[in-house]
């Protein structure tokens, strides 16, 4: 049985994946996080935390609310910033099977390519994956991935800083999902990965003010996962180079729905906090499936469920 | 390793009420004693665990460990009107199995310095829940516990055994009338060692004590939680010394090492 995925066949580098199940960014630390609770070498990748160039103490409490099938949060990028991930995290990386990328935000397009060109050349980075769902601050407060001019710009700018393997993260926070993802595949990403948090709000109404700290959110969870679904169908129906789908991935049949729909790998994020082995029991079904299905090359599922 | 599986032994309402606290309304306190071996066996007082409360809730649980036995655990808790998850876990029956996503337990911990001899415990209300098992890991170590447990009434107890116990009371049903804080500066002087677990306000209380100025105070504290493990930074809180995950550099803090200005009532 074939489980292996090329999520950057057009990379000198390539980012090959043992099996399509990788860690969405945010929900499973820095990988080391996990290692006592099961063996996280499996995995097909693990994406690190949001970095940014400096660190960041993220936002106020609250920062967690839960909703039907969900969770808003507004975290605010808490990280410990890139240097000190390329200086205490990559080297324990260097040491394992499992590719690890390294998610990065930026609040201008030099930023992002900043953190690209810092990362570049580090042992045990397999790739970068670039976060395009902040709000850009030299253009009114939008986020860089709601329109398809500044998605390319972010993209064409750590395209030319590093020769990793480059996947640009798409935010559904935009009315033209398919045009930034065009957009992006042409300014050089090798892959895509999607969705990003739709944005959100919850009101304490007992208080009569906005729950999160922050006021609005990000929405996770099985409730975004037909979303989730849809944009992957749109965007893999548009672009040729690999797509990752995101958003609410649970169990197996959750993660082949969006295979189906033409999603190369896909990321569990949310589900790791109720279920810390969430991901190696999707991977454990996918190769179920695919045994009492016949199937023989996880290749002939990609896109397999296309109206 | 996958998830731990707990068989419920028993659950049971320890009392009920309809108590208004701010926003929050209570249904009443319940204790549940969960058979997991594996946890039993390296708890320490003030760790917690997280429980995943049923289909409706997406996230997982935060609760103390109230006691420990041979091969199990049992956590107090108190049931909101609006609580989904404390709610679904006091529908539990005898026999039922709870999923604990790790099968460790969480957190520090209290530690107790091997000097000290006069242990002082403050609990305000719910706060009973982790001081109950650090009263009797106290006593095994022939140390002497003092409890000044502040309730609402002196039906609402859950009291450790062998412990000398000062009681306040907001009726004034038993003890003190009015809140723990009132009498806790005439016991600061005998302690060595204060622990406490308690609503904010109590803490923020002891915050501005003088007399707690100079002595080893250690709280226990509560925020809204993701995974319990350390990677969704959803309970950072900011301290003296920077930012601190309540789930691993805590649940257990030093007194002043917490910037209580900064801490918003999260309606946890």
């Amino acid at each position: 049985m074939k489980l292996s995925v090329q999520l950057a066949p057009k990379n000198k580098r390539g980012l090959l994946l043992a099996n399509p199940v990788m860690t969405a960014s945010g929900t499973f630390g820095w990988g080391t996080e996990y290692e006592h609770l099961f063996d996280i070498q499996r995995l097909g990748a693990i994406v690190g935390k949001g970095t940014t160039l400096k660190p960041r103490e993220g936002n106020p409490q609250p920062r967690l609310a839960e909703t039907p099938c969900g969770v808003l949060n507004a975290i605010g990028l808490q990280n410990i910033g890139v240097e000190a991930v390329i200086k205490e995290k990559a080297p324990i990386w260097a040491g394992w099977r499992v590719p690890v990328i390294v998610n990065i935000v930026g609040e201008t397009v030099e930023e992002y390519a900043s953190l690209a060109r810092k990362l570049d050349g580090v042992g045990g980075i397999g790739g970068i994956e670039v976060n395009i769902g902040c709000p850009n601050i030299e253009a009114g407060g939008d986020e860089f991935g709601a329109h398809p001019d500044s998605a390319a710009a972010v993209t064409a700018a750590v395209r030319a800083a590093t020769s990793l393997p480059v996947m640009v993260k798409l935010t559904p926070n935009t009315g033209d999902i398919v045009g930034v993802a065009q957009a992006v595949a042409e300014a050089g990403a090798d892959a895509l990965s999607l969705i990003n948090t739709p944005r959100g709000i919850v009101i304490d109404i007992a208080r009569r003010r906005p729950l999160l700290g922050n006021v609005r959110g990000g929405l996770s969870g099985p409730a975004i996962r037909p979303i989730a679904v849809y944009m992957v169908y749109s965007v893999a129906g548009a672009v040729k180079v690999p797509v990752v789908g995101i958003g609410g991935i649970a169990s197996a049949s959750d993660a082949l729905e969006f295979i189906m729909a033409g999603a190369s790998a896909v990321q569990v994020g949310t589900a790791n906090f109720t279920n810390p082995s969430a991901p190696i029991e999707v991977l454990e079904g996918i190769e179920e499936f695919m045994a009492k299905e016949g199937v023989e090359d996880i290749a002939e599922l990609i896109g397999a469920g296309r109206g | 390793m996958r998830q731990v599986v707990a068989t419920v032994i028993s659950n049971e309402q320890l009392w009920g009420e309809h108590r208004v606290l701010g926003h929050l309304k209570f249904l009443g306190a319940w204790l549940i004693w969960l058979k997991c071996p594996e946890i039993a066996s390296e708890a320490k007082p003030g760790q917690f665990i997280m429980v995943n409360c049923g289909e409706e809730c997406l996230l997982p649980r935060p609760f103390s460990i109230h006691q420990v036995s041979d091969d199990g655990i049992a956590l107090f808790y108190a049931v909101l009107v609006s609580g989904k998850g404390t709610s679904w876990l006091s529908r539990r029956k005898k026999g039922d199995t709870i999923k604990l996503p790790s099968p460790h337990p969480l957190g520090n911990g209290f530690s107790i310095v091997s000097s000290s001899k006069n242990l002082l415990l403050v609990a305000g209300g719910n706060g009973i829940a982790p001081l109950y098992f650090l009263a009797q890991d106290a006593l095994k170590g022939k140390r002497s516990v003092t409890l000044l447990y502040g309730t609402a009434d002196n039906k609402r107890r859950s009291i450790p055994p062998h412990i000398k116990l000062v009681s306040a009371t907001e009726d004034g049903t038993v003890g003190h009338r009015g809140m723990i804080t009132d009498i806790l500066p005439d016991y600061i002087n005998w302690a060595d060692q204060v622990f406490a677990c308690g609503p904010l306000p109590m803490y923020q209380a002891m915050a501005h004590m003088s007399e707690l100025k100079n002595k080893p105070v250690q709280i226990s504290l509560e925020v809204r939680m993701g995974c319990g493990l350390g990677v969704c930074y959803g309970c950072t809180v900011k301290t003296r010394n920077g930012l601190r995950q309540v789930c691993q550099d805590g649940p257990i803090f030093e007194l002043d090492d917490v910037l209580w200005e900064e801490l918003a009532d999260g309606g946890v």
